[in-house]
């Protein structure tokens, strides 16, 4: 069956956007130079949303998004009696929260706030520790041969892997103050002595973390690319069996936000958060399934302040970017 | 309204032909995709199994914005006897088969399609391809009835549509 088009000179009546739900994206804030990553809707605001422009991850699907304006606007009176001249903006503020349909190692980073740690294999008499006690010892990748989605790590060292492994791969700490973690600043350090010189610490709190889904002639094959891309020199693995946070240290992440809502009508809402800094613990929701009270869903839940940027447009100092595409021949 | 309906049923007729090629009818000697539209049909008390029978019900429009925006239920009947083959015994999962097959082709996105007007279709008409979408909400499942070796589900979605100036 044949369709025709009706004439795209006749523009339609806009209508408010209809979206299902918003999706999320994330990107790494260079906490050492302070540089976000900026999204440009102009040039890339139509992207697929399975396949995300570099550097955002895509963290999937989010419920309850709610974006709140604190900015307070005043108002200058003059004269007797005194009358509102003009208004001013006196404080510029922005909040954004939302719950997470996913759990995963960028989720939980991204909602706990703080550092994420990785909860590393243990060595074999390890005392134990809330965050994972000594971890064993990494296995060194060989030079040349890894890719962000394959690890080189020989056929000896690949036996002690398995199908279904998670791992950490980045550098041994050696001593290093200030970020640490590939791709993704995961910590601050301040001193050796404030992680007891742990040369697994930066493995222990790195982002850069991947899933084995098969092992063929010595490599580890991941189920998705790492997050800082093809490993470094000097990178190791360390197996891991979970994630965990806490409630309290002194580090805050800091991530740049994109949430996305896709009309029904071909419309898109866009919204962008450069600078994003959780504003609360690590937390979840639990909602009932619909019919059973005994089963609960455990939603993850975020809660961000937004920090400022200047548009070099016009030097403005703002904190979020709210764009808009409208649908094809919608009246403007 | 009408070309709302026809969109919506074209949509999920394309969609069940691609995921599952081999749930056909046929209705009037025609051969055609497991999908038919109660009252586009000649009325009958015949209650086809293994195939789904869309029945339009309810109806409301918000007058608010616009566009008006419309809202239509349709609801979504399926029966299985089970296989004769198998005495029947297998009605239960024939039955849950529809249920994937529709969880699929109405939740697989985009979940909007454009509106087309197929009127002339049959008079050998372009459909015609018209300015807004179709969309719908998520598939509200009733509880499976047995009549006998029959089981049934109707399930309910809400189908939403802008009404475009001059259409009827």
């Amino acid at each position: 069956m044949s369709t025709t088009t009706t004439g795209l000179s006749a523009v339609i009546g806009a209508t408010a956007p209809v979206a299902r739900r918003v999706r999320a994206y994330f990107a790494p804030v260079n906490r050492a130079t302070g540089v976000p990553t900026i999204f440009d809707a102009a040039q890339l605001g139509g992207f697929a949303l399975d396949t995300p422009p570099a550097p955002w991850v895509d963290l999937g699907w989010v419920t309850g998004f709610v974006r709140k304006s604190a900015t307070k606007v005043g108002a200058l009176r003059a004269g007797a009696p005194a009358i509102v001249q003009t208004q001013v903006r006196t404080e510029i503020e922005a909040t954004v929260a939302m719950e997470f349909e996913s759990w995963g190692k960028l989720q939980m980073a991204v909602a706990s706030g703080s550092e994420q740690m990785n909860l590393l294999a243990t060595a074999t008499v390890a005392a134990a520790n809330g965050s994972g006690g000594v971890a064993a010892v990494a296995v060194p990748l060989l030079a040349l041969d890894s890719t962000a989605t394959s690890l080189g790590v020989g056929a000896a060292a690949a036996a002690g892997f398995r199908v279904g492994n998670l791992v950490a791969v980045d550098v041994d700490y050696a001593g290093q103050v200030g970020f640490v973690g590939s791709g993704v600043s995961a910590a601050y350090v301040t001193s050796s002595a404030a992680v007891g010189g742990d040369v697994n610490y930066v493995r222990r709190v790195s982002l850069n973390v991947g899933r084995v889904v098969g092992i063929v002639a010595g490599a580890l094959q991941l189920g998705g690319s790492l997050i800082a891309g093809v490993p470094a020199a000097g990178m190791q693995v360390s197996l891991l069996t979970g994630f965990c946070d806490r409630e309290g240290g002194s580090f805050f992440q800091e991530w740049s936000g994109l949430f996305v809502a896709e009309g029904e009508q071909g419309d898109r809402v866009i919204y962008h958060y450069p600078r994003l800094q959780a504003m609360q613990g690590a937390a979840e929701n639990a909602s009932a399934l619909a019919t059973s009270a005994t089963l609960e869903r455990m939603r993850l839940a975020g809660a961000y302040r937004a920090l400022p940027v200047t548009d070099t447009n016009d030097g403005a100092t703002v904190v979020c970017f709210r764009s808009y595409l409208p649908g094809a021949m919608r009246a403007v | 309204m009408e070309n709302t309906r026809d969109t919506f049923y074209v949509t999920l007729r394309n969609r069940l032909a691609a995921l599952n090629p081999a749930r056909t009818m046929v209705v009037r000697g025609l051969v055609r995709p497991g999908v038919l539209v109660e009252e586009n049909e000649l009325a009958t008390t015949f209650q086809p199994v293994n195939v789904f029978c869309l029945r339009w019900t309810g109806m409301r429009v918000d007058p608010a914005g616009a566009l008006p925006l419309v809202t239509q239920v349709c609801e979504i009947r399926y029966a299985s006897d089970g296989d004769a083959d198998n005495g029947g015994m297998d009605r239960g999962r024939l039955l849950a088969a529809m249920d994937g097959e529709l969880t699929a082709v109405v939740g697989q996105h985009p979940r909007y399609a454009v509106k087309t007007n197929y009127a002339g279709v049959s008079g050998g008409v372009a459909a015609l391809a018209m300015g807004t979408n179709v969309f719908w909400g998520d598939l509200a499942f009733g509880a499976v009835t047995s009549t006998g070796e029959r089981v049934e589900r109707v399930a309910m979605v809400e189908v939403f549509s802008y009404q475009e100036a001059g259409e009827l």
